[in-house]
């Protein structure tokens, strides 16, 4: 069977959407409503993107938000995620098979449930628009895959390594910090990609929390869009959002795929 | 020693997933609402009895599980397609991933409203194509009966690429002497997937149905923006019911109850999974 029919049929049902979106993004508003093939000679423009770029706030200050909420939420589960992975597989297997299979389980848990208690949680300690403090559940909700594939990787490294580093006297951070985890820097590019991503995407959590215009992230504000109206959605101007809002994510995606990837089969194979 | 290192992140985990449990236990109690100034007090079983009566509850679950049903369905065929697809040697392998990966990786709200302009009614583009085959416009977000359907077909083209990488994985693991070995024997490619292909990838259809289906049973972010769980709550999903009751109805005690009633569901399901899988091995066994 050839395979370029089906290949080309998949990439544009993947993309066709998106492209929609760039060209309704391009658009005046009067043009959006017109119909026929004559449409398309006129009403071209630049505005949506200005509107967007000049508003109150500024267009990238949700993106540097949300830039910052992912930055800290996958250094913090990182630093979390490493020592737990390496203590983790120290175990004797049955306690870790039963530590995993509680991580699988949380990994895959609904997280929607959550937000009502960590929102109590939020406003009990003043935690209500500080977006940083967003980081903590985050890192909470992405350790169980985190460690989960960053335990398989210290698997799959040869035990003679860590043994051999320890009759040269190195301590355990030494060990970690100088040994192992050069070796494992593949996968932990593949966890710091899939915590970023979900932080960035991240959206019950980030609504109920933050409430101010100016610190929001960019899915919140998105969505607030839409929420100003069900009739009159300005979507010249939404389109235009979507695309600069699209377009950090294309480059990481384009950049890390492989990591994105990995990270993911990792994940099915060994968790 | 080491199990000192796992504590941090432990305790992390078991604060923000096992507190809000322990939490909505004791809240699904309490009245806790408007009436008492969001004070909690003790009401006996009350939220759980109004739970068990409340038909729009009820509702809910029956729209939430056809649309994890029917997005799941879609989302493994479509997902082992494309994993088929992805599998085979393809030019510039690592463009088309990332190409094809791209709507799962983008945010859902920001594409929640990207298929609220193609499906606008009468502008978006999906009524101009209508129009021009001479169509009248159709209200695909406002019909009670079939917006539903687009809601699962906004879920399925976000998350079958996810899917389709889960699924690849499988594929990647089956060693190719085998498919080689099937070949030489005169097996098409039909029979190849049957005999060889669907039983090695068993295990990874079923952890990314669990997967897919615990996701799709919370689904929240998507309906919220999409329809807001129009037209006529007819798309309202149950997480949507217990946010609305959190945040515009002010009851904390009644929605901790529908987040455990939410929660019962999808343990219930998977559970439904896990043992429909064993048995189904058990008999396999049994019969030769």
């Amino acid at each position: 069977m050839p395979i370029a029919l089906p290949l080309l049929a998949a990439l544009i049902w993947s993309l066709l959407p998106l492209l929609w979106q760039l060209l309704t993004s391009l658009r005046t508003p009067e043009a959006l409503v017109l119909q026929g093939p004559a449409a398309w000679l006129q009403g071209w423009t630049l505005a949506n993107y200005r509107q967007v770029l000049q508003g109150d706030p500024p267009f990238w200050r949700y993106l540097f938000n949300s830039c910052l909420v992912g930055a800290a939420s996958t250094g913090l589960t990182l630093l979390l995620a490493i020592p737990a992975a390496y203590g983790l597989q120290r175990q004797r297997p049955a306690l870790r098979g039963g530590i995993s299979l509680l991580l699988l389980a949380a990994a895959m848990f609904p997280y929607v449930l959550l937000f009502l208690a960590l929102l109590e949680l939020a406003r009990a300690l003043g935690w209500g628009n500080q977006l940083l403090a967003l980081a903590l559940p985050y890192a909470g909700l992405s350790l169980p895959l985190a460690v989960l594939l960053l335990r398989a990787a210290f698997a799959d490294l040869p035990a003679e390594l860590e043994d051999a580093a320890r009759l040269e006297g190195l301590n355990l951070w030494q060990r970690l910090h100088r040994v192992l985890l050069p070796l494992l820097a593949p996968a932990v590019a593949s966890t710091a990609i899939l915590v970023f991503l979900f932080s960035w995407n991240e959206y019950p959590i980030a609504l109920t929390w933050i409430s101010r215009n100016d610190m929001l992230t960019l899915p919140v504000a998105m969505a607030r869009i839409a929420g100003s109206s069900v009739y009159a959605v300005p979507y010249g101007a939404f389109a235009a959002a979507t695309v600069l809002g699209g377009l950090p994510l294309l480059a990481l995606v384009l950049v890390f795929q492989r990591q994105i990837v990995s990270g993911l089969t990792q994940g099915a194979v060994k968790g | 020693m080491t199990l000192l290192l796992l504590l941090p992140a432990l305790a992390l985990v078991l604060g923000v997933f096992l507190w809000p449990l322990l939490r909505y236990g004791w809240l699904s109690l309490q009245a806790s609402s408007v009436l008492t100034g969001l004070v909690p007090m003790p009401n006996g079983g009350a939220n759980w009895q109004r739970l068990l009566a409340d038909a729009r509850f009820w509702q809910d679950a029956a729209q939430t599980l056809r649309f994890a049903g029917l997005s799941l369905a879609l989302e493994l065929l479509l997902g082992l397609g494309l994993a088929l697809l992805l599998h085979r040697p393809l030019p510039r392998r690592g463009l088309v991933r990332a190409l094809v990966l791209l709507p799962w990786a983008l945010p859902t709200t920001v594409m929640a409203l990207g298929w609220r302009w193609i499906l606008n009614d009468p502008f978006g583009p999906l009524n101009g194509l209508l129009q021009s085959l001479g169509l009248p416009a159709y209200g695909f977000l406002s019909q009670p009966a079939s917006t539903w359907l687009f809601t699962v077909l906004a879920d399925v083209w976000k998350t079958t690429p996810f899917v389709a990488l889960l699924l690849l994985a499988g594929l990647q693991a089956i060693p190719s002497e085998l498919e080689e070995a099937l070949r030489l024997e005169g097996a098409g490619p039909w029979q190849r997937l049957r005999r060889l292909t669907l039983p090695l990838l068993a295990p990874y259809l079923l952890l990314t149905a669990l997967f897919r289906l615990a996701q799709a049973l919370g689904v929240f972010d998507l309906i919220q923006v999409l329809t807001g769980g129009g037209p006529a709550s007819s798309t309202e999903s149950l997480a949507l019911y217990a946010y609305l009751n959190a945040m515009r109805f002010l009851d904390f005690g009644y929605a901790a109850t529908l987040m455990l009633g939410m929660f019962a569901l999808v343990l219930g399901l998977s559970a439904l999974v896990l043992l429909t899988q064993a048995l189904r091995r058990r008999l396999a066994e049994v019969t030769p």
